[in-house]
């Protein structure tokens, strides 16, 4: 078997933009579910709203496309209704850390056992680029026409304090840092989150100097500051610009997790 | 094997050109019939997953096929198989 037994291909090619990241995000999540050896039947997905959580939609197996900001919700009941179900969540960043956010925070204190691939885009994609909780500071979009003057949720860092098991960070740009991460989270009991930057060149690229899908690669690719190095950089006390991302693995432990078969 | 670009599938976003080691995908210049530009090949013959996926049994870097968003890139088996001169410059 392969990634692409995955895809329901007679639903492709999907409905994402020209360059739009989130079909590369599936392609990880897909290699890395198959890498597990998992059966179709014993697997769900299940998303939100927004563009990134249109993604079950081309999967062949049982899915749940719920309400805005809910899929957390939906995702704890499908796993306690019957634990034996393997679950991966796809979510974006205003579905997850807006009016989801509650549900996110909780779903990492009681440690639910799956695996939630968020895919960052920086800005509401679906409604036509409205600011999200992770547009950058002095980034344009329609709600935010003089530029972002809040400060931005880091979401992997909130997962680490709400208490999930494992927490990783990677780009559309680093597929094979990203399957590997995705992989370990499927493999964590308890829940895995996984923050995935992508681009989007339509609603955030367009109004940010970034319209060709190459300079959103390389903002991407120029913006994410390795673990290892932002640690370095903090002991010999140098100055991290406030304008980069870490990428790399946040956690990785094991607390008490809920939904896992005995 | 062989590389190729499902054209019903590539929506032309060119992220292929930006993360092969061989620069293989190159920006294309003619659209097709759907209105998109494809990518074009330059010598595919060259690349690690062509010359030896048979030979290691598994996918060999597919960097390309990982971070296409559309899908749209693969490998077909050649029949019968077509042996290539390869040069590859370092
Ligand atoms: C209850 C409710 N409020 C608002 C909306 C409108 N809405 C649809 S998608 C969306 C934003 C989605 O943004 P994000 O989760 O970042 O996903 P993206 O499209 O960027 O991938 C909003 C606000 C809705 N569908 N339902
Ligand atoms: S609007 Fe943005 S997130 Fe939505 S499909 Fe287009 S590029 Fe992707
Ligand atoms: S990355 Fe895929 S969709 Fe984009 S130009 Fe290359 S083959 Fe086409």
């Amino acid at each position: 078997m392969s990634a692409d037994d995955w895809f329901r291909t007679d639903r492709l090619p999907h409905i994402y933009c020209t360059g739009c990241g989130n079909g590369t995000i599936i392609n990880c999540t897909l290699e890395a579910v198959d890498a597990m050896g998992w059966n179709k039947n014993d697997t769900v997905f299940i998303s939100g709203i927004g563009c990134s959580s249109r993604a079950p939609g081309y999967i062949v197996t049982d899915s749940l496309h719920t309400t805005h900001g809910r899929a957390l919700a939906f995702a704890t009941g499908v796993k306690l209704a019957n634990p034996r179900l393997h679950i991966v969540v796809f979510t974006g960043d205003g579905d997850l850390a807006a009016i989801g956010g509650n549900h996110f925070i909780h779903a990492c204190r009681r440690n639910v056992d799956m695996t939630v691939v968020c895919m960052n885009n920086m800005i509401y994609g679906m409604t036509g680029g409205q600011g999200s909780p992770c547009t950058p500071v002095g980034a344009l979009s329609t709600t935010t026409p003089y530029g972002m003057g809040e400060p931005v949720f880091d979401l992997a860092e909130l997962a680490v304090t709400a208490g999930a098991n494992y927490v990783a960070r990677w780009t559309s740009y680093h597929v094979t840092e990203l399957t590997r991460a995705i992989q370990t989270g499927l493999e964590t009991p308890g829940f895995s989150f996984i923050e995935a930057m992508v681009q989007c060149p339509t609603a955030y690229g367009r109004r940010n100097k970034l319209r060709q899908v190459s300079d959103m690669i390389t903002y991407l690719k120029t913006h994410a500051l390795l673990m290892q190095k932002k640690k370095r950089m903090e002991e010999e006390g140098e100055p991290i610009p406030p304008e980069m991302f870490a990428v790399g693995e946040f956690t990785r432990r094991s607390r008490p997790a809920l939904g896992v078969p005995k | 094997m062989k590389l190729v670009i499902d054209e019903r599938r590539c929506k032309g976003c060119n992220i292929c050109t930006m993360v092969c080691p061989y620069r293989i995908f190159r920006e294309g210049d003619r659209l097709n019939d759907r209105g998109v530009v494809v990518p074009r090949l330059d010598r595919p013959e060259r690349c690690t997953n062509c010359r030896l996926q048979g030979l290691y049994g598994r996918r060999l870097c597919g960097v390309c096929q990982m971070i296409c968003p559309d899908q749209a890139i693969r490998w077909e088996e050649e029949k019968p198989y077509e042996p290539h001169r390869v040069v590859i410059e370092f």
